[in-house]
């Protein structure tokens, strides 16, 4: 009889690790809270940075996870977790050998930052809403009109304590590059320019992208974080910032400011963490046993971790963290069953 | 072009010179509110500062000269600062800004 | 018989001598501060002295100077505590006096005539109409011995009389302290031995000196009753002495501070003679510790108002202290002794930081580039700069309302001083006043709406702005649903509001928000609300305290407001919204979005 393994969400991690899971021979159960696999993911127009289409990556894991019949419940939310096994919200409980905690991220709720005027003003949007525009395939103005002077602000939910988020959310800066990159493709004319307080390009090709940004699509990159912005009566958006290489302030107005929303732990995971006995680290991520030998490892037997849930990743990293975690898991469960 | 100027003349050398600076009083200012060394130079206080929009008042660039122990004029920009207070509401690293202006202030002159 | 009464003993010297002491130095503080009070402070003095006000005050020296009324409403049991010790003892001294006269008629008795009487005249309570006085006064020793005994009880656990904490006290207070706690049952002791070896005294003297003499011999008693009358002349002398240097000054100090206070006089932004009445008559009782945040929420405890006067009374005063203050005016809501804590506090922000400076802010001068005008001038203020939704509702509803309205600063605008002025920049805060005043005037407004409850009371307070009318938007929302102008839908949902404290304590403002409320929907209030409301923690006022610490506060301060079960967190402050926002979960808004998403 194979052992069985409750992968906890049904994002790029989970699907990962089921996916791995099974071919090792381990019964994995995906429990996932929305009615479809696919997480975040499936709500991103392409991947920095390739600009390779976020469906060719998400739809075939779920295939591969469907052809593999791997167990999935929809819809259904867990509410503690322990080494044996889930408890969901209806109160049913699923017995495992192994957890696997891949809750991955909530997204930063630009409502937050009042004075960016997100939900407020008509042509103040999230990067989300953008990766949703160019799914949709245009991205234009409220009024259905073409932006030709688009504002994207890095940070936003990030390195801020004012609403609690002091961590890097890692992915923001590229992304920022790469929408302001489609944007240009979109409207060659238009005029983008990047706000930002640091340029983080830690991944491999991102730095090149930065570049080919900068030089082959002209994209304007400004040092400075805009402190508010107002709307004017041609609902264009008026933004104030520092220019800070020049030590001045700036204002300007745009027809467009994209906000780019940094990564937040989950609101949930304080219940989790009790429930199971886990610790959360500050910025309220779960904390893995050990940041170089036990990355995927949680501080109790039998509870591993895969993607965001411990931190802000990016999507590559999470599909390899999410072998690594099969690996461990699997390693486990031998090690504990004593299989040779 | 609006330039800034501390109140020092041409024949200031164009380097900082971190080797013959006096950073003592720079010392006393952070030993008191270690928070100043937080700044990741955002611009947010400056961008949102009502004397900043009056006048070239720059929160960040006078609290950096101090750090590097440039200290000649920064009293008397700071004296323009109307302690408003929106700059400490914008400020991503939760740096009491107001506060820092007291103090750098009454460590450099008055009280 | 009378002529054996002689008045003098070598063991009332000590007694003598402080009383003497207390006296001459009391009076000296007094002239002192009297003489060096400001010509309006004297002025006011002779209009006020002959009138209503006088006979008022003498009332009110009866209900807080002695049975401290105000305390019994913080809590009966510190109020018994307070009055049975005040009270008790003024009975002593005056059915003392009246003992003293009855039984040897109106005839001069000096002092220690009066105070020792029992040691000169031992023999004569075998008189039977005197035993009435031997209970009533041994009745009034017992209920200030139970006074006594919840004072000592109180430094154990200060949480009977609904006090988390109690002060810390400087050297002179234990020295008055320790005297005070010993006078009562010194007396109690020393009156006993005398009925011990001379018969009479009430049910406590009496039975304790009948149960004494049956115990001890002859000669010991002897040696012990003069002992003890020493020991109790001591002790009091201790505590007189100490007394004009202790925080018992308050005893004394209390009592013209009530009559000055009727006559109109107070505290202002730079510091005169008057304070000195104020910050003496502070008992340092402690009540003002536990409502304060910092306290409660930080641990912080040398700031509070009874350390801060304490410490500016001994010139010791740091800057720290002075500026570790919320100034929310908990504290002064609850002061028994009706201290103007925040005036005192701020004069002393003053004298430190308030330099003349003529150049400064000169850059003030011909930036006015605005245009426009309007009935109703409306001023956001500068941190609604940061709150944008308020803005966007505020037009909403002047546009609902059909109002012809002037936006004062929708392009920026020069800060209303208040900040400044907290600081204790008082000076240069006066050219905001101007620039800003001269705006106002400029565009012939006859309404001024803030959103900023900071900037409304430094508008009413400083600004003198005769002709305009000055309203913080949840009045002026609050006139516009009662003329009709602006209808309102209601909704499901339920509201708690947050009473700003620049709003509520500082500008009294309780009833206009929740009249609001109520016609958008339910309100529920929080456990503390109105008076007590507690602090978001973001006020201006402290520039000590960091950013953790501000956040704790708020968190604190919004669990309370989350435990009503609101779905909407209402307030009428930008400072206050950004603040809970950040702390709180849950949607929070300004007063002004609920209405401008209802109007029908």
């Amino acid at each position: 009889m194979a052992y069985r393994v409750v992968v906890v969400g049904g994002g790029a991690a989970g699907m990962q690790t089921a996916i791995e899971l099974k071919s090792r021979g381990v019964e994995p159960i995906i429990v996932e809270r929305d009615i479809e696999l696919g997480g975040k993911a499936r709500g991103w127009h392409k991947l920095f940075p390739t600009f390779t289409p976020a469906a060719d990556v998400i739809r075939p894991l779920a295939q591969r996870v469907k052809d593999m019949h791997i167990r999935c419940f929809y819809g259904q939310e867990v509410t503690q977790i322990a080494h044996d096994g889930v408890t969901l919200r209806s109160e049913e409980r699923i017995p495992a050998d192994a957890v696997v905690v891949a809750t991955g991220f909530t997204l930063f709720d630009a409502h937050r930052k009042q004075e960016y005027g997100y939900g407020l003003y008509d042509n103040v949007v999230t990067s989300v809403d953008l990766e949703r525009m160019m799914i949709g395939g245009k991205v234009t103005l409220a009024d259905g009109s073409e932006p030709k002077r688009i504002a994207i602000l890095h940070c936003v939910g990030s390195r801020d304590e004012k609403v609690g988020q002091k961590h890097c959310s890692k992915v923001c800066c590229i992304t920022g590059v790469k929408q302001a990159i489609e944007l240009k493709e979109m409207y060659p004319t238009a005029d983008v320019f990047n706000f930002y307080m640091d340029i983080r390009m830690f991944g491999a090709g991102y730095e090149e992208l930065y570049r080919e940004a900068q030089e082959r699509y002209n994209v304007h990159f400004v040092r400075g974080r805009i402190s508010e912005a107002a709307e004017t009566i041609e609902k264009r958006i008026q933004i104030k910032a520092e220019d800070t290489l020049t030590g001045r302030p700036l204002r300007m107005t745009v027809d467009m400011l994209v906000l780019l929303v940094g990564m937040s732990a989950n609101y949930d995971n304080p219940q989790l963490a009790a429930s199971a006995g886990l610790t959360l680290a500050p910025n309220g991520y779960f904390k893995a046993r050990d940041s170089f030998l036990g990355v995927v490892h949680s501080e109790r037997e039998g509870i591993f971790f895969a993607g965001t849930a411990t931190a802000p990743k990016s999507l590559a990293d999470t599909l390899a963290e999410a072998s690594l975690t099969a690996s461990a898991v699997d390693a486990y469960l031998k090690n504990k069953f004593n299989v040779k | 072009m609006r330039n800034i100027v501390f109140g020092y003349g041409i024949s200031r050398p164009r380097a900082i010179d971190m080797d013959n600076n006096d950073l003592r009083k720079s010392g006393d200012i952070i030993a008191e509110m270690p928070e100043l060394q937080a700044c990741i130079g955002c611009g947010s206080c400056t961008a949102s500062c009502t004397a900043g929009r009056l006048t070239d008042f720059n929160f960040r660039k006078l609290h950096t000269a101090v750090r590097r122990g440039e200290y000649k004029g920064v009293y008397a920009e700071l004296s323009k600062c109307m302690l408003c207070g929106k700059c400490r509401l914008v400020c991503p690293r939760g740096i009491n800004t107001r506060g820092l202006v007291m103090l750098i202030k009454r460590k450099l002159g008055d009280f | 018989m009378e002529d054996m009464l002689i008045y003098f003993e070598p063991f009332t010297l000590p007694f003598v001598v402080g009383s003497l002491f207390m006296f001459a130095v009391i009076v000296t503080k007094w002239s002192f501060w009297l003489m060096r009070l400001p010509r309006v402070d004297r002025v006011k003095i002779r209009r006020g002295l002959f009138t209503r006000q006088t006979l008022l005050g003498a009332w009110e020296v009866v209900r807080e100077s002695l049975l401290h009324v105000r305390i019994f409403r913080t809590n009966p049991v510190l109020g018994y505590m307070h009055a049975s010790l005040a009270f008790g003892w003024f009975l002593l001294i005056v059915v003392g006096w009246i003992e003293t006269i009855v039984y040897l008629g109106l005839k001069p008795v000096p002092l220690q005539g009066h105070v020792f009487f029992k040691y000169f005249a031992p023999h004569l309570n075998l008189d039977a109409h005197y035993a009435v006085f031997e209970h009533l006064m041994d009745a009034l020793l017992l209920v200030v011995l139970i006074g006594v005994g919840l004072a000592l009880f109180k430094r154990v656990r200060s949480s009977v009389m609904g006090m988390r904490r109690t002060t810390k006290h400087v050297l002179f207070d234990r020295v008055a302290l320790s005297a005070l706690w010993f006078i009562f049952p010194a007396r109690l002791v020393a009156e006993s031995l005398t009925v011990a070896l001379y018969g009479g005294g009430g049910f406590l003297t009496g039975t304790l000196g009948t149960y004494l003499a049956k115990h001890l011999p002859y000669e010991i008693l002897d040696i012990l009753c003069m002992q003890s009358w020493w020991f109790y002349s001591a002790v009091l002398g201790l505590f007189f002495v100490a007394l004009p240097f202790s925080r018992y000054m308050h005893i004394f100090t209390e009592i013209p501070l009530i009559f000055l206070r009727r006559w109109s006089l107070s505290p202002t932004k730079e510091r005169k003679s008057y304070d000195n009445f104020e910050v003496e008559a502070c008992s340092r009782c402690g009540i003002c510790i536990d409502p304060c945040q910092l306290q409660a929420d930080l641990g912080i405890n040398d700031t509070q108002s009874v350390y801060y006067l304490r410490d500016r009374r001994y010139n010791m005063l740091s800057l720290k202290v002075a500026n570790n203050c919320l100034m929310c005016g908990r504290c002064e809501a609850a002061c028994p002794v009706g201290i103007n804590l925040n005036t005192l506090r701020l004069n002393s922000r003053a004298k430190r930081r308030n330099i003349p400076n003529e150049g400064r802010y000169r850059y003030l001068q011909g930036i006015d580039t605005s245009s426009g005008a309007g009935r109703v001038g409306y001023f956001a203020g500068c941190m609604t700069s940061l709150t944008p939704a308020v803005q966007r509702s505020m037009e909403r509803i002047f546009a609902a309302a059909g109002v012809d309205v002037w936006y004062a600063d929708r392009d920026g605008g020069v800060c209303c001083g208040r900040p400044l002025m907290l600081s204790g920049e008082t000076d240069a805060a006066r050219k905001m006043v101007e620039c800003n005043r001269a705006l106002f005037r400029k565009h012939e407004i006859e309404t001024l709406v803030t959103s900023c409850p900071i900037c409304l009371k430094v508008f009413r307070e400083e600004y003198n702005l005769e002709g305009i009318e000055v309203l913080h938007h949840t009045e002026y929302i609050a006139r516009l649903i009662a003329s009709g102008e602006v209808r309102l839908a209601r909704d499901s949902s339920i509201y708690t509001y947050h009473d700003p404290c620049e709003l509520g304590r500082g500008c009294g403002i309780y009833d206009a928000p929740r009249t609001v409320i109520g016609a958008v929907g339910t309100l529920a209030e929080p456990a503390h609300s109105g008076r007590n409301a507690l602090c978001c923690g973001g006020s201006l006022a402290n520039t000590v305290i960091n950013d953790g610490q501000q956040h704790r506060i708020a968190e604190r301060m919004t669990a309370e407001l989350e435990a009503t079960g609101c779905d909407t967190i209402v307030t009428a402050c930008p400072l206050c919204n950004k603040s809970i926002a950040r702390a709180s979960r849950r949607p929070t808004q300004d007063i002004s979005e609920i209405v401008a998403k209802n109007i029908l």
